[in-house]
């Protein structure tokens, strides 16, 4: 599905501030499957997803989807391919725009716009029944600004844009890292109904330990623009946060936890 | 969709509540504009004055409100637009592919602004300035080397009906119409061209390429993620919206009846001080109220300079600093009131 095959990105080459934030990373992500990432500040996680979805480019390395190289293809076209959610949830939805306006824009995905209406009366009632599947009762609120909504529910509409198409690859870059307890829980469960709904490949980034241990089939520690380590099958099955954290503090220097990963 | 009957009535009552509250504030602000031009005693050249730089107002708020990007283009679309119109019209072409034209040209500067912002990675205050720069040589080229090109005794839109219109005036109303009817005719023919273009505009902008230009302007990330090129968006923005100002340009040579190397000259601050009056007058909430106001504004903003010029007697040197004075008062008075109205709030 998704291969990775020694990528390297290093940030201010040559410069006194020159940072590796990957360094000959190589990462393959099957079909279906749903890997949760780990790893403290400057990491490299999510110079690890731009760099999956070309807002990066990679100075060396090859990079795979679904058997087509996309290395070198921009942002915008591997966009069809790739669902993404950020921490951020301003950056996910169009404030300006009613939820229906946002909900339209992420159902052009995968063609060209073109002169048709922007909202169209045919596409009402899917959305209506994705957002119903929310429970968050956005699905009476179509013609609401999206600025009007709390950062869950902005969340929530960036998951349902995201699959709307059902990509080939979901990233979620902490999606729930900026909500409170309730919401990030209400999103989670969304996430993972939308993901088993449509049999989607999941990487996900998490601060929280937790999440990474009840999430996914496998976990992925990085540290210093490296894979440290992977956990799957059985070990992962029995896996809890307390085992992770050690695992992590046993790495030593340069991986260091913040106190928002220890406690969440 | 029956399941969303329910909860559909209050929120089609809601925007029928903002489509009602637009009308009636274009009703008072229609009735406040008329007595004041009756006993203000402005001309109503005004108001054709005002109808041909509206498409101009549009341009600045595509640029700076629908699109996000500070784009000083329309300075020199808006010349190059006139040129372009003149020259046809002097060698004996028809006045609508003349106009036709001026967008064309209108859109090639917004292509090169956008270009050079893309391309390069220059942003678009400075991609404009330098588009401006190279543009002023281009209008002359374009008028022959000549900084001027008069269009007396050519066939344009206002002087092919001119002559059938005032005699048809003067016999429907008597001879006191006869002073007033170029100014009239102005009103009506440019008023249909600038309600012909908005209504284009409003089908344009609720297509799926206008609500993804809309999406560019509010979060390009967003709009990279769903698959779509942001650039390409900003480029069919800035063409369409310099277009526009091309075609305002066309229709003030047509006006005045020459075109001027120096027409666009500050235009930009009027455009933004069109946006701002009318969305402070008017309070517009949907892509076509906001497509009204910025075109209103540029109404309203002539009007008040009329009405200064006639009552303080001014003479046609001093236009451009009132214009700056008008455009201060736009800008400046909604922040002022701001001010004073938080500063109220902490007094209490």
């Amino acid at each position: 599905m998704l291969q990775l095959d020694n990528v390297s990105v290093t940030f201010n080459a040559g410069t006194p501030n020159e940072v590796k934030a990957l360094q000959n990373l190589s990462l393959f992500v099957e079909d279906g499957e749903f890997v949760t990432v780990i790893g403290s500040n400057g990491a490299g996680k999510s110079t690890l997803f731009n760099v999956i979805s070309g807002a990066v480019q990679a100075d060396s390395g090859r990079i795979e989807l679904d058997g087509e190289d996309i290395t070198f293809s921009p942002e915008y076209q591997r966009s069809h391919d790739i669902g993404r959610v950020f921490q951020d949830p301003r950056l996910g939805t169009c404030p300006g725009l009613t939820i229906r306006e946002n909900l339209s824009l992420a159902a052009i995905h995968g063609r060209s716009a073109g002169f048709r209406r922007d909202v169209k009366k045919a596409e009402e009632a899917s959305f209506f029944e994705q957002l119903e599947r929310q429970r968050l009762g956005l699905e009476h609120r179509l013609d609401a600004d999206v600025a009007l909504l709390s950062g869950g529910q902005r969340q929530a509409i960036t998951l349902v844009m995201a699959t709307l198409t059902k990509p080939k690859l979901l990233l979620l870059d902490e999606h729930t890292a900026a909500l409170d307890p309730n919401a990030a829980e209400q999103v989670i469960s969304l996430t993972q109904e939308l993901a088993e709904a449509n049999d989607l490949s999941v990487v996900m980034i998490t601060h929280s330990m937790q999440q990474a241990c009840d999430l996914g089939d496998r976990v992925i520690m990085m540290n210093q623009g490296k894979i440290e380590f992977e956990i799957s099958g059985q070990e992962r099955a029995n896996l809890t946060p307390a085992d992770l954290i050690e695992r992590f503090h046993s790495l030593g220097s340069g991986a260091e936890l913040s106190d928002r990963q220890l406690l969440a | 969709m029956a399941v969303n009957s329910s909860a559909a009535e209050p929120q089609q009552a809601r925007s029928s509540n903002v489509l009602q509250g637009f009308l009636m504030r274009i009703i008072v602000l229609t009735i406040v504009i008329a007595a004041f031009m009756r006993f203000g005693n402005v001309n109503i050249g005004a108001i054709g004055q005002g109808l041909g730089y509206a498409l101009a107002g549009v341009t600045v708020f595509l640029t700076f409100r629908v699109l996000g990007f500070v784009d000083l283009t329309v300075d020199g679309a808006f010349p190059i637009g006139g040129a372009v119109c003149a020259v046809l019209i002097f060698g004996g072409v028809r006045a609508e592919i003349a106009i036709l034209a001026a967008f064309v040209a209108g859109s090639l500067t917004g292509l090169a602004t956008a270009l050079i912002d893309i391309v390069f990675k220059i942003e678009g205050l400075l991609a404009s300035i330098i588009v401006i720069t190279g543009a002023y040589t281009v209008t002359l080229h374009i008028m022959g080397g000549k900084s001027n090109v008069p269009l007396l005794g050519k066939e344009t839109l206002i002087s092919r009906h001119s002559k059938d219109f005032r005699n048809w005036l003067v016999e429907q109303f008597g001879d006191q119409m006869r002073r007033q009817s170029t100014n009239l005719l102005e009103i009506m023919i440019f008023g249909l061209i600038v309600i012909a273009v908005l209504l284009v505009l409003y089908w344009f902008l609720r297509t799926e390429i206008g609500l993804a230009i809309r999406a560019t302007g509010k979060n390009d990330q967003m709009v990279r993620a769903t698959g779509l090129n942001h650039h390409m968006m900003i480029i069919i923005g800035l063409m369409v919206a310099n277009g526009l100002a091309a075609m305002a340009g066309s229709m003030v040579v047509q006006q005045f009846g020459f075109a001027d190397v120096s027409l666009g000259f500050g235009l930009i601050i009027r455009g933004l001080a069109a946006v701002i009056i009318g969305e402070v007058l008017l309070r517009p909430r949907t892509i076509g109220q906001l497509l009204i106001a910025a075109a209103a504004g540029m109404l309203v903003f002539d009007i008040s300079r009329a009405w200064i010029f006639s009552a303080l007697d001014l003479p046609t040197t001093d236009i451009q600093l009132v214009s700056a004075l008008v455009v201060l008062a736009a800008l400046g008075a909604p922040r002022l009131y701001d001010q004073w109205r938080s500063y109220q709030q902490r007094r209490n």
